[in-house]
């Protein structure tokens, strides 16, 4: 199999394993925090603020994944 | 790690089934109109766009703070421009710097945590315009933002405990001795690797929304090659798709600004106030 076409399918399968998990992780989060708002509206604006820094975190190690899928897939 | 040859081949030539190699990028094409607003490239005889637009947002955004600062002139209750800095600035020294540095300590940051939000706040919306670039998509700028942003986490740490014991901080006391040839090399990483994690966060950020409009508008071009009517009937998606992302942009700008600074913020606060 030629190494190019090997690669493309490296970066294509990463990034969509890499999304997978990065949506599980910021899914779980949305909806531990809106359960949580729900239950202690009064606690909303720090949930909130929680929530936000704590998506940015997984979302930084989603993007570690996808830009190696990326430099797989320009190289 | 360039994407532009292959969205560039992605828009002059899908390989015909006959199995003859793709054409090279011809430059001039659709493709490399549409990339302008991605890709770095020489701009007014300077060797780099980014570059341009980063002195831009910079000029930018002191002009702003300094008009702003003179809304306040003769004890004027600020408005317009001033009021709207206003709001953002006490939002970052009351919600951001207070609260994830502490009440002492969080009034010496508030003017870098400043510095930061606006400056990729209006590197990201300058990106929006036509013809111009997010020098921000940039990974040496991001790079730069983020090395600012460790000696900032260092300078909190060193300013306040001292050389030595700063970094006797980074081990939490009453530790088990033999967790300590685990715990020491873990610290020191997670020390350089939360400014990385700002760097490519803030990049890809900027990278992907670009990228994202990029992809939907070349996808004109790729179907007008199979057929005109396709191009025709793709137009109106595209655009229609291409107008929610450049929305959603915006909404970007102001997250990925306020997280940069706020996470910043959050591991200032780690050095200067540590586990004890």
């Amino acid at each position: 199999m030629d190494p190019k076409a090997l690669a493309y399918f490296a970066a294509g399968i990463g990034a969509g394993l890499a999304i997978i998990g990065g949506a599980a992780g910021i899914g779980r989060l949305a909806a531990s925090a809106m359960e949580g708002i729900a239950r202690q509206p009064n606690a909303g604006g720090e949930i909130r603020g929680a929530m936000i820094v704590a998506a940015g975190l997984i979302e930084g190690v989603t993007f570690f994944a996808l830009i190696i899928a990326a430099v797989l897939a320009f190289k | 790690m360039s994407p532009l040859p292959l969205l560039l081949q992605a828009a002059h030539g899908v390989t015909p089934p006959s199995g003859s190699p793709a054409p090279e990028a011809a430059p001039g094409g659709p493709g490399d109109i549409i990339m302008h607003h991605v890709m770095d490239q020489p701009f007014l005889g300077l060797p780099s766009k980014h570059m341009v637009f980063f002195v831009l947002a910079a000029l930018i955004v002191i002009v702003m703070a300094r008009l702003a600062i003179r809304s306040y002139r003769g004890g004027r209750v600020p408005r317009g421009l001033g009021a709207a800095v206003e709001a953002l600035v006490v939002f970052i020294r009351d919600e951001v710097a207070e609260k994830s540095i502490g009440h002492g300590d969080g009034r010496r940051f508030v003017s870098l945590l400043c510095s930061f939000f606006f400056f990729i706040l209006v590197a990201a919306l300058l990106g929006l315009m036509p013809f111009s670039a997010t020098s921000t998509g940039n990974l040496a700028v991001t790079m730069g933002l983020a090395t600012v942003s460790f000696l900032a986490q260092q300078w909190a740490g060193i300013s306040k405990y001292g050389l030595v014991h700063h970094f006797a901080n980074l081990v939490p006391p009453g530790l088990p001795v033999w967790l300590l040839p685990i715990m020491i090399p873990i610290e020191i990483l997670s020390m350089f690797t939360k400014p990385f994690a700002l760097m490519i966060r803030l990049f890809a950020n900027m990278l992907a929304g670009h990228m994202v409009i990029t992809t939907l508008l070349l996808l004109i071009p790729l179907l007008a090659q199979l057929h005109w009517v396709g191009g025709v009937l793709m137009s109106p998606v595209s655009i229609a798709l291409g107008l929610f992302i450049m929305l959603l942009e915006v909404l970007v700008a102001f997250i990925q600004a306020y997280i940069f600074t706020l996470l910043t913020a959050i591991f200032i606060g780690m050095y200067a106030h540590p586990v004890h």
